[in-house]
């Protein structure tokens, strides 16, 4: 029992502990010892974030060394990996603003982040060819509003037909904006909702409790 | 109407080609045409034009390097205009690559001022780097800058750093401009800074970000917003500062009509077959 | 300094087109590419967040702030996830980015995106557009009530919200289209500035004709 106690009952009650400290601050004046813990706390949450990503990027590097190791399919692409990765940390381990380090990311990661990124562009206008139908009422509502909407952006677009400025606007200011709205609502009450089943430990997946569940079967 | 068939089965490659030599055209050719400058981003420019000489504000730069062509122009202008206008700049990042291209596009800024315009490092503006931990490290920021921040990007301490001197929460801020790029943090920025403390924010985002953020625009919890490309070739335009922008702008033309082309003749076609399949 | 900017768009430009060839089809010339961004990448994040912990803990520690020895220790025991039979010790501080960043996220959202929305939609129906504002709210709101059958009065409230949702989608999606092109032109920019153009020609050309004799030997199978 006590077992279950330390490795699973005290970090959600942490949790419960913590989240609700967050809350209360927020709504009624605290004593300025709870307000320094609270400052603490968060300060503590952004070096732990930094931690959890370093610990993904190891996880990541253990994922390819087995590749390497087993040697499976595309094995060497790993080794690619590997070698990018120990250059770029060497040198940005010894100084974040080490000029060489700055000048690998700059020229080779940020180019091939961009292109990797606008690769959407060419599946989305393939897409729009051979995909994008007014097959019915409800498809064609989203046709027109996004046709209307990109004819608005690009500058032609008012040279070709200038009422579709005003319409364009007319759209994303209101009925998309109430759309989008209706959503926000919804997704404030998500989070709302979500924190009260993490914080009565109903919800636990954070905790990786599936995880015990596979182990205990 | 095997003939349809065969145009709608075009191989997707030719697709791409074309693509790629209409956009690469007017960058080899660059056609400038008139435009219109968007509601938004005219409210945008407004508030921040606005803002007193003395002030202090903060810029949030999450441009990252894939969004650093269509915004960083913005963020660059945005700087521009709050130095030349003797407005105090602080400026940090909650990305890691972010933090690169927000110091990018002070750098660009400062090279375009008029001389005489003052814009030390520590006096006049300041980047204070990256912070990780998203909308947690933006309150942290929001209520105490210290808890989260001891030196800059620089690695200068903060108490060293003149114009961090009072600086110590959100209430030292005029105004937030939020360069989000692509992050999705611009509600960030809304939740922690004009939520509890009443600061207005401005800022700018991808294009296709932007209508996600109208309710906030319609709600005046947002004032105005730079929506990508063009969003910043507005601001470059409506500041009177030349920049990379307006050509990427105009270039959005070849490559618009000829989605806009494609959705037409790929409607059209689908619905020939239909009718001759019934 | 010009040499070295120079240098940098090149290899820019060469790496660009490693990474546009996956159109033509999967290649090892896309794969390698991927997964040499893959690794530069990894070795960006790991050097910047050390900086950070650096700077704002052990930096922190050296000046006497002994508390942050707890930060530095609830961050190792991150690292048991490495280990199966250890999971639970990263239960801590897994309980405290959770605990205190769902927190800031609730109380901020009530604010500004459940009550500020609210408010902001409560106005006066003396214009079209406004009522158009009330009547899109409620409905897509309501849209999202998956608990309630669709009969009656509810069926028609659920398909004007699915309406006003369509139409945002719309919206969404023109813009996204505008986004992607504003990508792909950033990166054009650079790759035909009038010095490196004949270098991104070249390079255009070589990965060609290796893509056509790996295709041509059978040892790169394309998509057809």
């Amino acid at each position: 029992m006590s077992e279950r106690l330390i490795k699973l009952k005290i970090p959600i009650y942490l949790t419960t502990i913590l989240g609700i400290l967050m809350i209360i601050e927020f709504y009624f004046p605290m004593p300025e010892p709870i307000t320094n813990i609270n400052v603490t706390l968060r300060s503590f949450v952004t070096i732990v974030s930094a931690a959890g990503l370093i610990l993904g990027i190891i996880i990541l590097t253990i994922a390819h060394l087995r590749k390497i190791s087993k040697k499976e399919s595309g094995w060497y692409y790993s080794i690619i990996y590997l070698v990018g990765l120990v250059i770029t940390s060497a040198l940005g381990l010894t100084s974040v603003r080490n000029t060489t380090f700055l000048w690998i990311y700059n020229n080779m990661t940020a180019p091939i982040g961009v292109a990797l990124y606008s690769l959407t562009a060419f599946y989305i206008t393939s897409a729009a060819y051979r995909v994008f139908r007014a097959r019915n009422w409800n498809a064609a509502v989203l046709l027109v509003c996004a046709f209307i909407v990109f004819m608005m952006l690009i500058p032609v677009g008012a040279v070709i037909f200038p009422p579709v400025v005003p319409i364009g606007e007319w759209l994303r200011s209101y009925p998309s904006s109430a759309g989008f709205r209706g959503m926000i609502i919804g997704v404030s009450l998500g989070i709302i909702g979500l924190g009260v089943r993490v914080y009565t430990g109903r919800q636990k997946e954070h905790m990786g409790i599936r995880e015990e569940r596979m182990e205990a079967s | 109407m095997s003939m349809i068939k065969k145009l709608l089965d075009l191989d997707q490659r030719i697709i791409y080609l074309f693509l790629f030599l209409l956009l690469a055209f007017p960058i080899l050719h660059p056609v400038i045409l008139p435009m219109a400058v968007q509601d938004y981003s005219r409210q945008a420019f407004e508030f921040a034009d606005s803002i007193p000489e003395g002030s202090i504000v903060l810029i949030e730069g999450g441009i990252a390097a894939a969004t650093y062509p269509q915004c960083g122009p913005g963020m660059v202008a945005n700087i521009y205009h709050m130095l030349t206008k003797g407005v105090k700049i602080v400026c940090f990042s909650i990305g890691a690559e972010q933090q690169v291209w927000t110091q990018k596009a002070i750098d660009t800024a400062l090279k375009k001022l008029p001389p005489g315009v003052p814009a030390e490092n520590g006096v006049n503006w300041v980047n204070l780097g990256y912070i990780p931990g998203g909308e947690s490290a933006v309150a942290a920021f929001a209520n105490d800058i210290r808890s989260v921040v001891s030196k800059d990007y620089f690695g200068t301490p903060i108490d060293e750093i003149p114009l961090m001197k009072d600086v110590n929460d959100a209430t030292a801020f005029a105004a937030v401009f939020w360069w989000g790029g692509s992050e999705g943090s611009i509600p960030y920025g809304i939740r922690q800074f004009y939520g509890p403390f009443g600061i207005p924010i401005s800022g700018s985002c991808t294009t296709n970000e932007v209508p996600n953020y109208s309710p906030y625009i319609s709600a005046g919890q947002l004032k105005g917003l730079f929506g990508g490309v063009r969003g910043s070739a507005e601001y470059e335009y409506l500041l009177r500062l030349p920049g990379p922008a307006l050509g990427q702008a105009m270039a959005t033309n070849f490559g618009g009509l000829y989605w806009l082309t494609l959705v037409i003749l790929g409607n059209i076609f689908y619905f020939l077959q239909r009718r001759g399949e019934s | 300094m010009m040499d070295q900017m120079l240098l940098g768009l090149i290899v820019g430009s060469a790496v660009s087109i490693g990474a546009y060839s996956v159109l033509i089809g999967d290649n090892p010339i896309s794969k390698i590419t991927e997964n040499l961004y893959m690794g530069i990448l990894g070795g960006y994040i790991l050097a910047t967040n050390w900086d950070f912990i650096n700077k704002n803990a052990f930096t922190r520690i050296q000046g006497g702030q002994y508390i942050y020895v707890l930060a530095i220790i609830l961050s190792l025991m991150l690292f048991t996830r490495l280990k199966r039979e250890w999971i639970w010790v990263s239960r801590y501080p897994v309980a405290l980015t959770v605990g205190v960043g769902l927190g800031l996220a609730m109380r901020a959202t009530v604010i500004t995106d459940f009550l500020g929305q609210i408010k902001a939609t409560i106005l006066p129906l003396n214009s079209i557009n406004n009522l158009i504002m009330l009547i899109g709210t409620v409905t897509t709101t309501a849209y999202f009530l998956f608990t309630r059958e669709y009969k009656g009065t509810y069926k028609y409230i659920n398909q004007t919200g699915r309406l006003f949702l369509l139409v945002a989608f719309g919206v969404a999606y023109g813009q996204t289209v505008s986004f992607r092109y504003e990508l792909v032109i950033g990166r054009l920019v650079d790759m035909l500035r009038p010095e490196v153009a004949m270098y991104t020609y070249a390079f255009i050309f070589i990965v060609a004709i290796v893509l056509a004799i790996g295709y041509l030997t059978k040892k790169i199978t394309w998509y057809s």
